[in-house]
Parts: structure tokens; C-alpha cells; sequence
């Protein structure tokens, strides 16, 4: 079953880095001109990017996960997915946040899709988490 | 009892998660249509509470577009802008049973443009001195009227980050407030009054990239007009109490030229009819899906009987009555319907709350999500839904397994 979770927690990390790329206002061909007529990447863009630096450590530790046997290291690699899985959330939510016109893909698509993903992130680490502290006992 | 119900689920795994998923996909299925198809009637029906008038008088030929840019917040083409004469409002304002005719003018800021923070935002802007649509909302939560170079937007309209005013037409103008949501166009809309409206207009011919399409500059003078001086976009009616609206708008026909009312209960009734006919068939779809998925329910029941035939014949020798063996096979299907209810509709309401921008957005329809008591009140009939109809599919599986002789059955 752990190893499971752990699969699991490596395709949610893939998706994580992934769903933005593709989901961001950049990739819709939007983009901000500054008065000297130079192009900066929309919010989104940078929340896409932090959250390539949050899956790179979550899909280390779904591999780490599947291929550990001992008990107490998948339990402190449960709770660093869960932590993960909260930040993944917390990026678009709050901490850098999306565009904030209601109708652009990064607003109707990208925040609420990381935002399923971190929570099933979230749950698979604590599925993790309470098989890890049941097989202990 | 609920127990021995348990350690049933548990130990037919296989059989226990099919039933689990079928009532989760059904249960989830129909909280989603059900939700969709209130959420889209509450968007048009705070939409046309917002909009506040019984009647709404526009040019001929422009209804769809009046009624798309209301209901979408999408601003029309400037190239085929919405205008009719302003002494159309005299002539509407006498008509009898007409308590308050106020003039609107539908605008939008430019495409795509520096000068502008939004593009192509849907701008209505008002007459204050007759207006009965905006103006008591702001007295209500601002205690005032709206001042030059002000406005109120839309609960979706926001001062963009860095700035302090929304800029457009390349013209600050000040977001006092927003209005509460509607789910319709009318929450990406932004309220100015004529006088702003002129400003922005004046602005526009050095600050913008292209001046505003309602502003005329004589070159030889250099004189400013406004269309709207001469021209408005529509007229807002309220009619007296007591008088029928529908009488009113029939006069405002034959009185009138060029012009078409809309009633308000017939506003978006176009939209109204069509939404109806893809919800109500989906949700047809929904309920065939239900009855299949209780009829398979309610095999996979006689089949699990029929393999339990010795262990419930074990169960009747030990003591148990033929009463225990019955409620035992409907209290295991009741806790399979009520685990997969619950989980099948919180993440259908949990994904649709998620997604419902994407939801609007992709089905072009207004959606605002009901209140949360309307939505406690759908996941308990759902749930209850879920459990009374496994129960009843149950029920016949369960009366036969009571019913048989457990002698019998040991011999088999």
C-alpha cells in the first residue's frame, strides 16, 4: 500500500510541475507591457514556476517512498508531503497568488486544478503517514 | 447488528467498493446537475434584482445584444454600438403607470490598449438623478451618491496591483465599492454617472491611444460632444405600484417607435429557455443513470445473497430470527448507501465550488453558487435519496435471504 502512495505521490509531483506550464497566462500568449514597451510575465507565470520548486522535493520523496522499507523514514517523508502539498495550495492561493481577473485560464483552471492536487497530495502523505505509524505499533 | 453489517462490507471487498462507487457516481452525478441548475437560476434571478427595473426599454434589434451584454458582461462591438434618441425618454417617461423612466448608456473601455487596465470592460453608466437601480444600493452601504471620477464596480471588478485607480481611457477613475455577486455580467460591469462618463470622454482625446467611440472633437473649434448627449443606450422603468408591468410595457409599444420593452420576467428568456433545455435533459440523463444504477445495485445484492445462502442458514441455526437476517442485508446495503453518498456528493460540491469560474466559463451560462443552507438541504436529500432508494433495492434480496430454510440451504 505505501509503495502505492508513493507512485501516486510521483504522478501527483509530475502533475504539479506540469499543470501550470500549460495553464498559465504566458502559454495563453498574455503577457504585461511595461511603458517602454517590454514584456514581463503575468503573476501566474511565477507561481508556475515556484511550484516546479515544489515538486522537484515531492517527487523525491514519492521515489524515496516506494523503494524505503523502514517505517520511520516513510513517516518523516509523510509529513514532508504533507507540508509540500500545503505550500503547493498555499502558492496560488496566497503567497504569490494568480492574475486577478476572474475569467483568465490561470484563475478558472490553473489555481483550482494545484489546488486538488496539493489537497490529494496532502491525503495520500497522511494515508502515508497513519499505514506508517500502524505498522510500528 | 451494525457491527456484523461491517465486517460484511469488509470482508466482500470487491463487491462492497462496486456498490460504493455506483452510489458515489450517481449520488455525485445528480448533487452536481441539481446544483448547476439552481446556481444558474439564482445568477439570473439576483441579476435581474440588481438590475432592479420592471421594465427595460431598448432600441429595436439590440434585445440579444442588451440581453448578452447583461447577462455575460461582454461590452458590444464598437462598431455597432447600442444608441437611440434621448427624447425617447420623455416619450416613455409619460406613458401612464410609469412612476421613474431613467436613462443608461452602455460603453467599453479599448481592446487590448495601454491606456486602459482593463480591456474591454462592460461600462454602464447612469443618470443619478433618476436612477433607481445603483443609486439606493450606494445610499444604503456608502450614505451617499456617486461623486465625479467615481465608481462602483462589480464584485469581479478590482483596482489592478500597483495601482491606485482604475485607469481607462487613460482617466483615473476611483472604485468606491463593489456590489454584492449576481453571477451574471453584471459583477464584471463597472457603474460610472454621465458626468464621469464625460471626463473620461475628455481625457480620452490626449491621454488614450485612440479617443473614447462617444467622444466628437470639432476640429475647426475644438469643441467637445458627447453621444450620449443626444443618444442613450436604454431606459430603466419602474412602474407605479399596483399598475401591471406587462399593460405598461404593451403601451410603451404602441406609443412608441424604435423601440422594444423587455419585462423583466422575460429578460434572459431566451437564455432561460435554452439553459433550461440542456439542464432539464441532463438531468433526465441523471436520473436513467440513477434507476440503472439501482437495478444493478439491487442484482449484485441477489447475488451476494444467493452466495451467503449457507452462512445466513449457519446464522438462523445459531438463533438468529428471520427479522435479524432481513434488517442485516438492508442495514449493510444502508451504510454502503450512506458512506458512497457522502463521499460521491461532497466531492462533486467540493470540485463544482473549485471549478465553478471554469464551470461558467465553458457552459457560457451565469452560475452563483447557492447559499450554503440551499446546499446543507441538497447533500441531505441526496444522502437520504441515496439510502432510501439502495435500501428499496436491497429489499427484495433481503426478503428472499429472510424467507429461505436454513435445513435447505445447508443441503445446497
Amino acid at each position: 500500500m505505501l509503495k502505492i502512495l508513493g507512485v501516486i505521490i510521483i504522478v501527483l509531483a509530475l502533475a504539479i510541475a506540469s499543470v501550470p506550464y500549460f495553464t498559465d497566462c504566458q502559454f495563453q500568449g498574455l503577457a504585461l507591457t511595461t511603458i517602454d514597451g517590454k514584456t514581463v510575465p503575468m503573476k501566474c507565470h511565477w507561481t508556475g514556476i515556484a511550484e516546479i520548486g515544489i515538486a522537484v522535493p515531492l517527487l523525491a520523496v514519492g521515489v524515496m517512498m516506494t523503494l524505503s522499507r523502514r517505517k520511520e523514514g516513510i513517516r518523516n517523508l509523510s509529513v514532508i508531503g504533507i507540508i509540500l502539498g500545503g505550500l503547493a495550495i498555499a502558492i496560488p492561493a496566497g503567497l504569490i497568488g494568480v492574475c486577478q481577473t476572474p475569467t483568465m485560464i490561470c484563475h478558472t483552471v490553473m489555481k483550482p486544478l494545484l489546488i486538488v492536487l496539493g489537497s490529494l497530495t496532502m491525503v495520500c502523505s497522511i494515508g502515508a503517514l497513519v499505514i506508517s505509524i500502524k505498522a510500528k505499533d | 447488528m451494525i457491527r456484523l453489517a461491517i465486517k460484511i462490507i469488509l470482508g466482500s471487498g470487491f463487491r462492497s467498493l462496486a456498490i460504493f462507487l455506483a452510489v458515489a457516481g450517481a449520488a455525485g452525478f445528480l448533487l452536481a446537475i441539481s446544483l448547476i441548475i439552481i446556481g444558474a437560476c439564482n445568477s439570473l434571478d439576483s441579476g435581474l434584482e440588481r438590475l432592479g427595473a420592471d421594465i427595460i426599454v431598448v432600441p429595436q434589434g439590440t434585445q440579444s445584444k442588451v440581453e448578452t451584454a447583461l447577462l455575460m458582461g461582454k461590452p458590444f462591438n464598437v462598431t455597432t454600438p447600442v444608441w437611440m434618441p434621448r427624447e425617447n425618454l420623455q416619450k416613455v417617461a409619460a406613458i401612464p403607470g410609469v412612476e421613474t423612466a431613467s436613462p443608461q448608456v452602455y460603453l467599453s473601455s479599448m481592446y487590448n490598449s495601454p491606456c486602459c487596465a482593463v480591456s474591454e470592460m462592460f461600462i454602464v453608466v447612469f443618470d443619478p438623478a433618476t436612477d433607481f437601480t445603483i443609486t439606493p444600493w450606494l445610499r444604503k452601504n456608502l450614505g451617499r451618491g456617486l461623486a465625479r471620477g467615481e465608481s462602483i464596480g462589480g464584485t469581479y471588478i478590482f483596482i489592478p496591483e500597483g495601482w491606485e485607480k482604475i485607469k481607462i481611457y487613460g482617466y483615473e477613475v476611483d472604485l468606491t465599492g463593489n456590489l454584492e455577486p449576481t453571477g451574471t455580467g453584471l459583477d464584471r460591469t463597472l457603474f460610472i454617472t454621465l458626468e464621469t462618463a464625460a471626463d473620461m470622454g475628455r481625457a480620452s482625446l490626449t491621454k488614450a491611444t485612440a479617443p473614447a467611440n462617444y467622444v466628437r472633437q470639432d476640429a475647426r473649434t475644438k469643441s467637445v460632444t458627447f453621444i450620449f448627449e443626444k443618444n442613450i443606450s436604454s431606459i430603466m422603468v419602474k412602474v407605479s405600484p399596483g399598475v401591471d408591468p406587462h399593460k405598461v410595457a404593451l403601451q410603451i409599444l404602441e406609443d412608441t417607435d424604435g423601440m422594444v420593452p423587455l419585462e423583466s420576467p422575460q429578460l434572459f428568456s431566451a437564455f432561460r429557455s435554452q439553459m433550461n433545455g440542456l439542464l432539464w435533459g441532463l438531468f433526465a440523463i441523471t436520473v436513467m443513470i440513477w434507476v440503472v444504477a439501482m437495478v444493478l445495485i439491487s442484482v449484485v445484492f441477489s447475488m451476494s445473497v444467493n452466495e451467503r445462502r449457507r452462512e445466513m442458514a449457519v446464522l438462523r441455526t445459531l438463533g438468529a430470527s428471520r427479522s435479524f437476517i432481513f434488517r442485516s442485508v438492508l442495514t449493510e446495503a444502508a451504510l454502503l448507501a450512506l458512506s458512497g453518498a457522502i463521499v460521491g456528493i461532497a466531492t462533486a460540491a467540493i470540485s463544482l465550488f473549485i471549478f465553478r469560474d471554469l464551470l461558467a466559463g465553458t457552459l457560457q451560462m451565469p452560475f452563483l453558487f447557492p447559499s450554503v443552507p440551499s446546499t446543507i438541504g441538497l447533500f441531505s436529500v441526496g444522502v437520504a435519496l441515496a439510502i432510501i432508494s439502495v435500501t428499496l433495492s436491497a429489499l427484495l434480496p433481503a426478503i428472499r435471504s429472510s424467507r429461505q430454510e436454513p435445513a435447505i440451504a445447508m443441503r445446497e
